[in-house]
């Protein structure tokens, strides 16, 4: 019964840097362990979880909770880190584009499990506290990759603009808690949610909410709170960009939804016009931006703000439904991100991390063209691509309240974002390349994980996922 | 000394961190600001927990969290300022301008 132990596999991954820092102190002279031990380490972890029983809620020492939303965004966040540790191991193997070889591997593996871990501390949070100090872990280790590579001055600049946005997010976020507190009396969630239920119109409330919006919305790039994503997502190392893009976005969605039906859920429907202009306009603004950009990576940072936006719309539906649509399309997020991070970092490799350097990539590599199809028509939402059956169950959900506005303007929306997505398949497929592009350099792992995130991202659409886990009621 | 006045020394505070933050081009100027909106948000937490909270402990004991997450968060902030000091010669953020648009 051990496999069914829901608590054991979070006990692993909080083991996790440790056994990594461990064996980079005890062990140092082998330098690939740590890479090996790593990977053992969370697919066990990631196959453990998949092989628990779902729909019963457990609570362990009365503030960690256990549910079916909370095991599926751990799959998320541990899926991501796998995704990440692959792609980051070619950054600290070799240069690229004109940036210095990453070093400390061990320590960045280390860093990132921290990360992860916050993410998982968020969906299993049953009380205030254990849930800012999720959000922290979360957050500062980001940081702290963000600034790795430490002779890059663009790094450095990153790092400064985030760590500054993010502290004062979390000021806000704490003031919106402390009057939360002031309001219930209590840190404990359920308690929170049954005062909220009595009481829906104190001004505390309001205050706290209004204070927790504007600090998630710095963590979730909404709208008016956009404008570092950019700058971070350019300067920071590239794997950091993709770690940013999908587990920073995934702890923050989970934050969200986590509050908005855990002690919000009694007055979801009141803040809901609020969550749409913000989702609206969120939109909107990743998906003008991403129009005029030239450089992949600020490409994928409005690229990311304009999905956060879509999966945003999600949280205004009913709890299961929307619940169901959030982790569905953060599945298929991870996937269809991380392909064309794959991709961009194997053209990068020797060649400006620009649109100009996808020139000529059909006739160079016909894989890493259809990869590239396959990854940015997913995430524009074109079926049968698994993206288009993510976004229609979030347009689902926000329609199930009827929310027809928002979801109009959404789906009109992503008429823009198919314009700019299709710009890249275009510099892939039909712009003649000025001069001989320089040979692409492919190793057997970048060749594997195209290839596994590629089916990842067209199984997705067919295959009933979610119904329950992968290996649900493995008994051991 | 009532729950108000609590409640408007925290708001000053916040405020007065807040105006600092956006008018200090500085970057140690800029932490210290933060310092001060997060502090604002403990003297909340502590006032909630004295004047009226069902559960008093709770609140005390999360702004002693904060004193310590807030801790590692300035460490890794200044760590981040040394390398930006090695690299820009300045803690100006007016100089911060590689990246943009």
């Amino acid at each position: 019964m051990i496999l069914q132990n829901a608590i054991l596999p979070d006990i692993l991954l909080v083991l996790f840097p440790f056994i990594v820092l461990a064996l980079r102190i005890f062990a140092s002279k082998h330098e690939k362990l740590q890479w090996y031990a790593a990977n053992i380490v969370l697919f066990t972890v990631f196959i453990w979880q998949n092989c628990l029983m779902l729909g019963n809620t457990q609570i362990y020492l009365s503030n960690w909770k256990i549910d079916t939303f909370g095991i599926f965004m751990r799959e998320v966040f541990v899926l991501g880190s796998i995704c990440a540790l692959w792609f980051a191991k070619d950054y600290f193997d070799h240069a690229s584009t004109g940036k210095a070889r990453l070093k400390e591997f061990p320590e960045f593996i280390a860093t990132m499990g921290f990360a992860t871990l916050g993410g998982v501390i968020v969906v299993s949070a049953n009380d205030l506290i254990t849930l800012f100090i999720g959000l922290e872990l979360a957050t500062i280790p980001m940081y702290a990759l963000t600034a790795w590579n430490k002779k890059d001055s663009e790094g450095s600049e990153a790092a400064v603009k985030f760590i500054l946005m993010g502290s004062a997010a979390t000021a806000f976020e704490l003031f919106g808690f402390s009057y939360l507190y002031g309001f219930a009396g209590s840190l404990n969630m359920p308690q929170i949610a049954t005062e909220v239920a009595k009481n829906a119109s104190s001004p505390l409330l309001w205050i706290s909410v209004l204070f927790l919006i504007s600090g998630v919305g710095f963590k979730l790039t909404l709208f008016p709170f956009h404008t570092w994503a950019p700058d971070v997502y350019d300067g920071a190392p590239t794997p950091v960009t993709a770690l940013l893009s999908v587990t920073s976005k995934a702890v923050a969605i989970a934050f969200v939804a986590v509050l908005v039906f855990g002690p919000f859920a009694a007055v979801q429907q009141t803040v809901a016009p609020f969550l749409a202009l913000l989702a609206g306009l969120t939109l909107l603004a990743g998906n003008l931006g991403a129009l005029k950009q030239s450089k992949l990576r600020r490409f994928m940072a409005y690229s990311s703000i304009s999905q956060a936006g879509y999966i945003l719309v999600a949280v205004l539906g009913p709890e299961t439904n929307a619940k169901f649509a959030i982790v569905y399309y953060l599945f298929l997020y991870t996937f269809a991100n991380y392909l064309a991070f794959f991709i961009f970092g194997i053209v990068g490799q020797n060649r400006k991390e620009d649109f100009v350097s996808l020139r000529g990539l059909s006739k160079q590599n016909l894989t890493l063209a259809i990869g590239l199809v396959v990854a940015l028509m997913s995430l524009a939402g074109i079926p049968p691509l698994a993206g288009f059956f993510g976004k229609f169950h979030l347009f689902f959900a926000a329609a199930e309240t009827k929310h027809y506005a928002l979801v109009t303007f959404a789906v009109l929306n992503n008429v823009l974002a198919l314009y700019y997505y299709i710009q890249v398949l275009k510099a892939a497929w039909i712009d003649k390349p000025e001069v001989e592009p320089c040979a692409l350099q492919i190793t057997c792992r970048q060749k594997a994980a195209v290839i596994i995130l590629m089916i990842g991202v067209i199984a997705c659409g067919f295959v009933p996922m979610l119904a329950n886990n992968l290996f649900a009621g493995l008994k051991f | 000394m009532t729950l108000l006045n609590c409640l408007i020394l925290a708001f000053v505070l916040f405020a007065i961190g807040v105006f600092g933050l956006l008018t200090r081009r500085h970057l140690v100027g800029m932490l210290i600001s933060i310092e001060l909106m997060l502090n604002a948000a403990n003297i909340n937490f502590v006032a909630f927990a004295h004047f009226k909270a069902a559960d008093a402990t709770a609140g005390s004991l999360f702004s002693i969290f904060v004193i310590a997450i807030t801790a590692c968060e300035m460490a890794v902030a200044l760590a981040i300022l040394i390398t930006m000091y090695r690299r820009h010669k300045s803690l100006d953020v007016n100089r911060l301008e590689d990246l943009h648009d």
